[in-house]
């Protein structure tokens, strides 16, 4: 039985900056997981990170080249086929996005145009892989604020806490979840 | 990377252990017994220096029956002066940012962290709150410990 796992960026920077990332990959896979995450996300830890490195390189060498070789070392688990980037349907999806902009939005008292993509096409991807399957979609990620950002789109939210990460196994009810915040 | 080139001098910067790879290097599949007769080692001394050469891969194991043997990992170490000048030069990530952002920057960094962690905010739009990339912030984040539950 396939099951979806959506990881944010958070988890693939703990994992790697600890030199762990295959491993945790890998174990996944062996557990049936199927590893994804959006485009939004696959830009952050690769293009932003790359970006980023260029900025410092000139000030701090080493940790430029610390940066690369993260990115090379994510990218090679997205060519091996240890991550895969999905694309979210904006076509399907956008009022999704828009009422998490907006949830977002009134958290941080700020423009809902300032929200990165990132928090709301996650949302939006795991509603989208939601209705692919109909079964349980797995969330992993660091990040409280968009664990929280998560729940007035779902139902029921299970809590397994593993290690250092909060794992929410979830049950969702799209036509439920897209009213609440119109 | 550097911090591995420092973990592994760490772990083999003895000559006894170095002489255990030496030994694996040549004598592939050996157990703790056969490896302290060889070397005149007391027993717990090669299961503890195995141990510690196993946490860096500078030795592998495997179980074969009831018993355990040993190889020399596959390890490369570049030693000279600029590596290991790299190695205990290297910037943290905070360094860089206060070097960026300066005192003020720190100070808004942490508020801003206090509330990412707290959950009153994204790590997204924390980062876009300092005006850093989120690799940026995370990283920032895991260096201070923020990260762990």
């Amino acid at each position: 039985m396939r099951r979806y796992l959506v990881v944010d960026s958070s988890v693939l920077i703990f994992y790697d900056r600890r030199g762990a990332l295959e491993d945790f990959l890998r174990q996944k896979k062996k557990e049936n997981y199927t590893v994804v995450i959006p485009k939004a996300i696959a830009l952050e830890v690769v293009d932003e990170a790359k970006e980023f490195a260029e900025e410092i390189k000139q000030v701090a060498p080493a940790a430029a080249n610390r940066i690369l070789a993260s990115v090379e070392r994510i990218s090679a688990a997205v060519a091996q086929g240890l991550i895969q980037v999905v694309t979210v349907n904006y076509g399907k999806y956008s009022k999704v996005m828009d009422n998490v902009r907006k949830h977002l939005s009134r958290l941080d008292a700020a423009s809902e145009y300032a929200v990165k993509k990132g928090d709301p096409e996650l949302v939006a991807l795991v509603i989208q892989l939601y209705d692919e399957v109909k079964e349980k979609v797995f969330v992993a990620t660091l990040d409280k604020g968009l664990l929280k950002a998560l729940k007035p789109f779902i139902k029921d939210v299970e809590y397994e806490i593993m290690k250092t990460w909060a794992l929410i196994a979830i049950n969702l009810d799209v036509t439920l979840k897209i009213g609440i915040l119109d | 990377m550097v911090e591995k080139t420092v973990e592994i001098l760490r772990a083999i910067g003895n000559l006894n252990k170095a002489r255990i790879i030496a030994h694996l290097a040549k004598h592939r599949g050996e157990t703790a017994e056969s490896i302290g007769k060889h070397l005149g080692y007391p027993l717990p001394t090669v299961y503890k220096y195995l141990r510690e050469l196993e946490a860096v891969n500078a030795v592998e194991s495997e179980a074969r029956g009831n018993t355990r043997v040993y190889f020399a990992g596959e390890f490369k170490l570049e030693v000279s002066p600029q590596k290991l000048m790299e190695a205990f030069e290297e910037q943290t990530m905070m360094e860089l940012y206060k070097a960026r952002f300066g005192a003020e920057g720190v100070e808004k960094l942490r508020k801003v962290a206090a509330k990412a962690k707290a959950g009153k905010m994204t790590f997204r739009q924390a980062a876009a709150s300092l005006g850093i990339t989120y690799f940026e912030f995370v990283s920032l984040l895991d260096e201070v410990g923020a990260l762990d539950a």
